[in-house]
């Protein structure tokens, strides 16, 4: 029922506390309306002038509305503690992102991330500011009442003390029925729930088919279906509510009752038992409000601890600060293996290179390409074996000093929501416009530019003008270019997925671009390889030949293999 | 007795900002509230919104009618519940005065004690079956609206995908859903059943004193008119502003993280860190402002509520005070109940803040069947704006024509299936696409069409099939006008696409989509033919296996198997196979296109491929320029007649070396 991470918070402590002693004065406040209004209740049945209780009356507007001032106080000082809680957990997201890079957002996935990002922190802002009132809430508010009940009437006392670790229990109790219940129709409740988007994005088929007419029974059904799950879920969900209400109403019903037989037979005088009267619902209050809303908390919670995995997994200090590496001479991996989640990625992986040099890795699909470019781009850090840069030894290569020299060339290029020139300077923002203008032209840039209604600034990316994926290439190849600093290239299927003759185009484009730099070039297309100096053959997440094409073509078996399925 | 509800402002704010995530990102300066949005109501003026909504809704108020019944004791069970919390306490309040005159019988009591124990008992009970009631009335609605959105959507037919853009769409679609189920439970029925309460107890205390009901029908009007409306204004319209930050935020920063590795390389961490931060500055700065005015809100509203009792206090002493006990035994009834009905107020202000946001989703699902089926209409007029750039924005105009009207009245077409494209041209926008392209298809005939992307393949395509009819020209099957066919098309005409849909259901009924009525041997048979018998054994539950997710569980290969048996039993005379294999690796890529021209050997086929890996089982190759014909012939003719083609071959191969002169265009 209470969170340990949410206590373990940062500065929680000094929130907890304030809390406490605002949760005491609403509680003496409590007392204070009820004694008010009890008295002055008292006066007038036996027949008091209402003029007299004009102060009275005040001093109980005075309680009502004091209550809710402290309780903004209260609000105040969560609303700008979880604020800024929220804002340093959004920064430290961002720059473990940074400095992990696609090894954290492949396993994260990057609709997950930029989701615990945004929204995610938003539960827990919401978790904390509505969860640290109820709960000091909880502890405080009964607690006091309880004693003042006892202090006036010993017996509503009793009936209080009985109840409340009777719904205790009970909430313990049918939460867990209702966790059991859930659990047993959760696969075939998830399914239903995304029936109505996966028909949606199945249409075209449904239509290639000619179903679509029937289908919408179909969703009909379903729906019908879902609902009639979800409601059954809801009786058990509901019911817990339900229960803790009854024993609220039913006990407030049994102190009215009580206080009605003592007072008849005169053991009771009308003020105590109407103060009684009026504090029993309140008694009951906080744990009723602790109770709702528990699923909006749960949320909250789920966010707090799988943002907590991610920012603990991880050394927090960013690569800028590591040690600066030179510019690459020569580069070797010497049994270098990766894993991650016990599966074997890479191993035994020893190669050298130099600069200048072009290497090429081309293995069956899932043999551990991508991978291997990965280790080399610094975008991830080996889990076991040395690198070797220029004679220094290091255990990664996930350092801003080597990333800033890499350029690293996926199969679809990301181009940026920004404008083409920006698109463009990525790397180098400060490039001159001269230079800027003599790669439009190597790259042929200039017929797409002339056909954009702004030129140069229009924005382009995702969500706006679309750009084929021969010109995001171009882009790509372009942005590299740009970049003064950059001393090695590394391609992963850079054209697999193009057009034959955009990619033809393109060759032409890329061969130069690749003079006098360190090149790794992940492919299967076996025409790439006749332009490099070296081949790594991977199979089995290993190397397991290396040569010049001519070498391979004739001296190696599982080469030879593989060039034969390629076909 | 009060309810000091924190407002949850940040924490409500409706989640269907994941959905509009990562596209059509607003691109205004971050400072600048909402772009301007056709579809979205005015953030200002949530009484127009509702206005609106009385007159022009079309999704929601049919409802009302719905289940008339259940609705009504919905809200029944609604008032009563707080009803019952209110009598238990007025009840409790005269039991104990009355028992306070100490009277000779406790029999006197009778009535007063079975009161309070029917309320007691009755209050959670019937605040139980409210719940129940009120969910399951919306819930039934939502099939309803599933139903009826799915219709809407669907006469956008084939080009759903190219219309909505997929992430976008569907999510604001089901969260759309959502609002409008939150706007029963959240925000009419509390409202409702509020006013009911509030007018009842202003009815009740006009039949006792005239004053005292003006009195209270004033703090009714503050407390759930004003209050609300005020609310629903100023936080109501920082919602809205928040909601459009979020929308820029999701955009932006799905582009940071997508991007990463560009990032990392160019050492630009400070740039990285920052580019959000401005839009979340701006985002607490509204949040800060929306949680003050949130506390000062709750104040008024308790100080108002406080006056009421002080109020109602001093009514009841005028009224039935001056003596001990008797009648004063109802001083004490009246002010006690009166503190119950706090819980009817309390959540309405948040109720009226969300309903803009219910009402903007509203207002997007009553303009989907509007659009759609306006431009179901607009047939072959060419779409008006400029197409390129508003294609995957939302429901915009600037769709592709299209030819689906409900009814078809294509009962036969006499073979030979011969495919005539008569003089062809067909315009997007104002974009040619297809230029006056004359071609003739026999039946039988295995065709691959090639071309760099954007040159007009996959029009061509959706031209042959009917689903877009050209501007010019004619595209006839067996001489019968392919637009015709419309619901019919499926009959001849058997599609692959590119990514292959599996829907999350069991193996069997995505394999029945091709054909209903097939046995389980037949379902066996056409699995075992397209080599994925040895994948049946594998599973656990054979036929009965669910697929997840869009298929996440079966490979690539095994993925274009599945599609290519369920096309198989739909056994039409054409396939067109769109980019059927883009996703293979080069040795799946072999395999499958060996098992796709085994198995529709007898049938026509249109490939659209950008590889030249398919162009070997093809009859004929066509290749495709800026939309005219390029090149057109059997692919060994081509490969000893066409300088281009053979160019093209070899690099293909791997074999020609030299490639720093690729002065195409000389060579055509």
């Amino acid at each position: 029922m209470i969170d340990k991470a949410l206590l373990s918070l940062p500065g929680m402590k000094k929130i907890l506390l304030i809390s406490i002693v605002i949760a005491l004065m609403d509680a003496l406040l409590i007392v204070g309306q009820a004694l008010l209004l009890a008295s002055s209740l008292t006066a007038i049945w036996y027949g008091g002038a209402l003029i007299d209780q004009v102060p009275v009356l005040i001093a109980l507007v005075i309680c009502f509305t004091t209550r809710q001032v402290i309780a903004n106080i209260r609000s105040k000082q969560l609303d700008a503690y979880s604020a800024h809680l929220a804002d340093s957990y959004r920064s430290r997201l961002l720059q473990q992102a940074f400095n992990q890079g696609p090894s954290l957002l492949q396993k994260q996935g990057t609709g997950n991330f930029t989701t615990l990002l945004l929204e995610g922190v938003d539960q827990i802002e919401g978790y904390i500011r509505l969860t640290v009132p109820k709960l000091t809430a909880l502890f405080v508010v009964p607690i006091i009442l309880l004693i003042t009940i006892f202090a006036f009437d010993w017996i509503s006392g009793l009936v209080g003390l009985v109840v409340f670790p009777a719904i205790i229990l009970e909430m313990i109790l049918i939460g867990h029925t209702a966790k059991i219940e859930a659990g047993k129709q959760h696969s075939e409740y998830q399914r239903l729930s995304n029936h109505f988007i996966d028909s949606l994005r199945g249409l075209d088929t449904l239509n290639y088919f000619g179903q679509d007419k029937e289908h919408s029974n179909r969703i009909f059904i379903a729906s019908e279906k879902f609902r009639k799950a979800t409601m059954r879920t809801l009786r058990v969900a509901i019911l817990s509510g339900a229960v803790l209400d009854a024993f609220s109403t039913i006990s407030v019903a049994a102190i009215a009752v009580l206080l009605g037989f003592r007072l008849v037979d005169g053991s009771i005088t009308l003020f105590p038992a109407l103060f009684v009267l009026i504090l029993a619902p309140d008694y009951f209050r906080p744990i009723r409000e602790f109770a709702s809303d528990y699923h909006a908390s749960l949320e909250g919670k789920n966010a707090l601890a799988s943002l907590q995995a991610i920012l603990n997994q991880y050394d927090e200090s960013s690569t800028a600060g590591m040690p600066a590496l030179p510019a690459v001479q020569t580069l070797s991996f010497n049994q270098v293996n990766y894993s991650y989640d016990s599966y074997q990625a890479l191993s035994d992986i020893s190669f050298d290179a130099r600069a200048g040099e072009h290497i090429g890795i081309v293995g069956p699909s899932g043999s551990g390409k991508s991978t291997l470019t990965h280790l080399i781009a610094g975008l991830a850090q080996p889990s076991e074996g040395t690198i070797t840069l220029n004679d220094t030894p290091v255990s990664t290569l996930q350092n801003q000093s080597w990333q800033k020299q890499v350029v690293y060339l996926p199969q679809n290029p990301y181009i940026f929501h920004a404008s083409l020139r920006d698109n463009l300077t990525f790397y180098q923002p400060d490039a001159a416009e001269e230079d800027i203008q003599r790669v439009i032209k190597l790259m042929e840039l200039d017929e797409l530019i002339a056909e954009l209604p702004e030129g140069m600034d229009t924005l382009i990316g995702e969500g706006e003008r679309t750009i084929s994926g021969g010109q995001a290439q171009r882009i790509a190849l372009g942005r590299t270019m740009l970049n003064k600093d950059c001393h090695v290239l590394i391609f992963d299927e850079p054209t697999a997925h193009l057009d034959i003759e955009t990619e033809y185009e393109l060759k032409s484009k890329m061969l130069p671009l690749m003079k006098d730099k360190l090149v790794f070039f992940a492919t299967h297309r076996l025409h790439w390889l006749a332009n490099m100096d070296r081949i790594l053959v991977l199979g089995n997440h290993s190397i397991s030949d290396e040569g010049t094409l001519d070498y391979l073509s004739h001296n190696s078996t599982e080469f030879r293999r593989l060039i034969q399925e390629l076909g | 007795m009060v309810n000091n509800r924190s407002s949850k402002f940040s924490h409500s704010a409706p989640s269907s900002d994941v959905a509009s995530a990562a596209s059509s990102a607003p691109t205004s300066a971050p400072t600048s509230v909402p772009t301007p949005d056709p579809t979205s109501v005015p953030a200002s003026a949530p009484t127009s919104a509702f206005a609106w909504f009385i007159k022009h809704d079309s999704w929601v108020k049919p409802y009302f009618a719905y289940y008339k019944k259940t609705l009504f004791l919905a809200l029944l069970l609604g008032t009563l519940s707080i009803g019952f919390a209110a009598a238990l306490m007025f009840t409790a309040g005269w039991l104990i005065a009355g028992s306070a005159e100490m009277p000779y019988s406790i029999l006197l009591l009778n009535l007063p004690l079975l009161f309070v124990r029917i309320f007691g008992v009755g209050k959670p009970v019937i605040r139980y079956a409210e719940r129940l009631t009120s969910h399951n009335w919306v819930f039934k609605m939502t099939s309803h609206l599933r139903k009826r959105l799915f219709e809407a959507l669907n006469t956008n037919g084939v080009f759903f995908k190219s219309t909505h853009r997929l992430g976008d769409a569907l999510g604001l679609l089901a969260e759309d859903i959502g609002h409008i189920q939150n706007l029963y439970l959240r925000t009419i029925f509390p409202t409702v059943i509020a006013w009911i309460i509030g007018l009842g107890l202003v009815i009740g205390l006009g039949c006792f004193t005239w004053w005292i009901a003006l009195v209270f029908l004033l703090l009714v009007v503050i407390e759930m008119g004003v209050v609300p409306y005020v609310s629903a204004l100023i936080n109501g319209a920082r919602q809205q502003q928040r909601k459009h930050l979020t929308t820029q935020l999701y955009a932006d920063l799905t582009d940071n993280i997508i991007g990463i590795s560009d990032w990392i390389s160019s050492g630009r961490e400070h740039d990285f860190m920052n580019r959000t931060q401005d839009v979340l500055d701006d985002m607490r700065h509204i949040e800060r402002k929306a949680h003050r005015f949130d506390r000062n809100r709750d104040l008024i509203l308790q100080f108002v509520f406080a006056l009421g009792s002080v109020a109602i206090f001093a009514w009841a002493a005028w009224y039935f005070g001056g003596s001990v006990g008797g009648s004063s035994n109802w001083i004490l009834a009246f002010v006690l109940g009166y503190f119950p009905l706090i819980d009817a107020v309390t959540p309405l202000p948040q109720a009226a803040t969300e309903a803009s946001a219910h009402f903007d989703a509203i207002k997007r699902m009553n303009n989907i069947g509007t659009t759609d089926s306006k431009t179901a209409e607009s047939k072959t007029h060419a779409s008006k704006s400029d197409s390129k750039k508003s294609t995957g924005k939302k429901t915009t105009n600037s769709k592709p024509s299209e030819s689906k009207t409900p009814v078809s009245t294509i009962t036969e077409i006499e073979p030979p299936y011969t495919i005539k494209l008569d003089n062809v041209s067909f315009c997007y926008g104002a974009t040619p696409l297809i230029e006056n392209l004359s071609l003739e298809i026999p039946q039988g005939q295995h065709l691959v069409l090639l071309g760099k992307s954007g040159t007009g393949k996959s029009t061509l395509a959706s031209l042959i099939r009917g689903d877009l009819v050209p501007q010019h020209g004619s595209v006839t099957l067996g001489g019968l006008d392919t637009r015709l066919l419309k619901d019919e098309a499926p009959r001849w005409f058997g599609v692959i696409q590119q990514q292959t849909y599996l829907f999350n259901t069991t193996l069997r009924e995505n394999l029945l989509l091709g054909k209903p009525e097939a046995s389980d041997q037949q379902l066996i048979d056409i699995l075992d033919s397209v080599g994925l018998s040895a994948l049946l054994k594998r599973l656990d539950h054979g036929l009965d296996t669910m697929v997840d997710e869009a298929g996440k569980q079966f490979s690539g290969g095994e993925r274009h198997r599945i599609a290519l048996a369920r096309v198989l039993l739909q056994d039409c005379p054409i396939i067109i196979l769109d980019e059927p294999t883009v996703d293979l690796d080069p040795k799946t890529e072999k395999e499958v296109l060996e098992t796709i021209f085994t198995t529709l050997r007898d049938k026509t086929i249109i490939m659209i491929t950008h590889h030249l890996m398919g162009a070997d089982y093809a009859d004929r190759i066509l290749f495709i320029q800026k939309g005219s014909i390029l090149m057109d012939g059997a692919p060994e003719h081509l490969k000893e007649t066409n300088r281009y083609y053979q160019k093209l071959w070899a690099f293909d191969k791997g074999l020609s070396i030299n490639t720093n002169s690729p002065t195409t265009s000389a060579d055509r």
